[in-house]
């Protein structure tokens, strides 16, 4: 599949929405107590080439909000879809789609600016 | 063919979804769980939802696309209009569950993450509406007969015992204990570079009053063999690619053996609710919540260091000689993360609180602890750390409860002031300005808390 193929596909794509075998499961019994994530969709991320195919290739286990948390560099990102195979049964992706991937994160989650307060952020501030 | 039509798709999936993927797609799912499709099975698949299957592949074994599924959950037009770039909700996502403050911060709903934010923690025992929530995998449905709960230990024990919670219950001494309940994470977002997991702020904790009985006698009664090593702790949450364990750590035999440690089933004074690990959980005090198993079914000791899904590589463990932040982990360089470290907060006023003009003085209120440590003292500056003043901190009321401070600072004029607070632990080690050591998962982050207040 070329790179070109692989984005039309992708558009069509979005009418798949990966349900988990827990969400399709607890479906059947209705229960106070299952929490019920809301649904994500790509368009809610920033865009770029190759979102749609990250979108769904990183949403079959995690909602997308925990990939977009992070801010990293392409080889940070890199050995994060290495650990994601080791350790948290990713199937491996091919060459390809690797790029796509790392491509679309590296460009839409880069590392944040360093905000120098660790992590504070100073609420009366104008924006 | 007819007999798919006999039956929905829905309904096949709902049954077993591997036979399912079989007999729809001609799908066969591997141990990897990769969702081979045979070239029949792809098109068969790309034909009932109207297009190809980019990375199809990827698609975990026994999913079926909701565009196929009876009734959409999303129930999204297939041709909506994108939104602009960047739609993405602004600011927090706060959580909307029964039971649960609609003012704790939604992290992640897949799997469902939400924290506490510090002004939350005012009470001196956090009810449970305001307890942060970590949940690894799927949350497992609400168990309907909790006294019929079981759960084993086994391994290096002279006696392998298999306790309902009715047995628990009628076989051992309850003890109710308040106790600080942390995730491994708290602090992550602190560090620069970012570190990568949930980007927990200080609220992935709480000092709740649990009910259950010692761990230590539920072990006696195994008798421990004098081969056990460590422990390994397993819950019945499912991975959240459907398959396999979640999540399995454990702790060092010493640290298992402590008195302190629960398996709780009551949660201030009401059954565990489940997004909590109810029916029964481990409580393992003052280290990572992680070692704090769950909706727990099986204790297993062990004659060597546990190798669960969590432990090793970077999981849940911290640099021994300081790395470059942001540089590629030598993973023989990790040792786990066990004691947590000294964390204080300012519980009130809230960040961002506006006091009318005038205002020269600020009472305080907070909370400190730290893992398996008490605190020594707290300190509170209002102009940057150059000149602190030292709060009246109060007697914890068990081991691992956390301390509850008062404070009372002086304000020289209208204006911008940041509150900073900063614990020091029994062994004399004090929060850092920043969060240091830094590690790729970010681990053990404990800057000191800053809330900032505007007088006039
Ligand atoms: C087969 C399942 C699966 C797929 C597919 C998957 N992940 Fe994950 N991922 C996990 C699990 C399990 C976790 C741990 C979740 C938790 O503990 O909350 C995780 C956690 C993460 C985290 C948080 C850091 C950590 O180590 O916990 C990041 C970042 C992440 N995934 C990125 C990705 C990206 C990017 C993709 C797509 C390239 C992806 N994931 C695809 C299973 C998966």
């Amino acid at each position: 599949m070329t790179y070109s193929h692989a984005i039309a596909a992708a558009r069509l794509a979005r009418l798949l929405l990966f349900v988990t075998i827990g969400i399709a499961l607890s479906a059947s019994v209705a229960v106070a107590q299952t929490f019920t994530p809301r649904d994500e969709s790509p368009e809610e991320f920033p865009a770029g080439a190759g979102r749609d195919e990250t979108f769904y290739t990183c949403t079959a286990c995690h909602g997308f909000k925990l990939v977009a948390a992070q801010g990293m560099n392409r080889r940070q990102w890199d050995d994060s879809i290495n650990w994601m195979m080791e350790k948290h049964r990713m199937p491996p992706l091919e060459a390809k789609e690797r790029d796509a991937v790392l491509n679309y994160l590296e460009a839409a989650f880069p590392p944040r600016a360093p905000a120098g307060g660790g992590g504070f952020q100073n609420p009366f501030m104008k924006r | 063919m007819p007999e798919r039509i006999e039956r929905s798709i829905e309904e096949l999936y709902r049954d077993d979804p591997a036979k399912a993927d079989a007999e729809v797609f001609g799908r066969e799912t591997g141990p990897s769980r990769r969702g081979f499709l045979n070239g029949a099975g792809l098109a068969a698949m790309g034909a009932a939802v109207g297009g190809a299957i980019p990375f199809a592949a990827n698609m975990p074994g026994g999913m079926i696309p909701a565009a196929m599924a009876q009734s959409s959950p999303a129930g999204m037009p297939p041709s909506a209009s994108p939104a602009p770039a960047s739609a993405a909700p602004k600011g927090p996502q706060y959580l909307k569950f029964p039971g649960k403050s609609d003012k704790l911060v939604v992290l992640g709903e897949r799997p469902l993450v939400a924290e506490t934010p510090e002004n939350l923690l005012d009470d001196d025992t956090t009810p449970t509406d305001k307890l942060f929530v970590r949940n690894n995998g799927q949350t497992p449905e609400e168990n309907k007969e909790p006294d019929k709960w079981k759960f084993v230990v086994d391994g290096e024990v002279n006696n392998k015992l298999e306790l309902t919670l009715g047995e628990l219950k009628a076989k051992y001494k309850p003890v109710t204990r308040r106790l600080v309940l942390e995730c491994g994470g708290n602090g992550r977002s602190f560090f620069t570079p970012q570190a990568r997991g949930n980007q927990w702020t200080n609220g992935g904790a709480g000092c709740s009053e649990w009910t259950g009985v010692r761990l230590a006698d539920v072990l006696k009664a195994a008798g421990v063999k004098s081969s056990a090593v460590f422990s390994g702790h397993y819950g019945a949450d499912p991975h959240l690619s459907g398959t396999g364990v979640t999540l399995s750590r454990g702790v060092p035999i010493k640290k298992l053996m402590d008195e302190n440690n629960l398996i709780v089933w009551q949660l201030n004074g009401q059954p565990l609710p489940n997004i909590h690990g109810g029916p029964v959980r481990l409580m393992i005090p003052g280290w990572p919540g992680s070692v704090s198993a769950k909706w727990l079914n099986r204790i297993w000791i062990r004659d060597k260091i546990h190798d669960g899904p969590g432990m090793g590589a970077t999981s849940y463990r911290v640099a021994i000689k300081p790395m470059v932040p942001g540089d590629k982990p030598d993973e023989k360089n990790f040792r786990d993360l066990e004691s947590m470290p000294i964390r204080s907060i300012i519980t009130s006023p809230a960040n961002g609180t506006k006091l009318p003009a005038g205002t020269k003085e600020v009472k305080l209120r907070g909370a400190a602890w730290a893992g398996d440590l008490t605190v020594r003292q707290v300190d509170v500056s209002t102009d940057f750390g150059a000149t602190w003043t030292s709060a009246k901190v109060e007697k914890p009321k068990n081991k691992y409860d956390w301390q509850r401070w008062t404070a009372t600072v002086k304000l020289p004029s209208d204006g911008y002031f940041e509150i900073w607070t900063r614990g020091t632990d029994a062994k004399g080690t004090m929060q850092p300005h920043i969060a240091g050591n830094w590690n790729p998962q970010g681990y053990g982050g404990n800057p000191m808390h800053r809330v900032a207040v505007l007088v006039g």
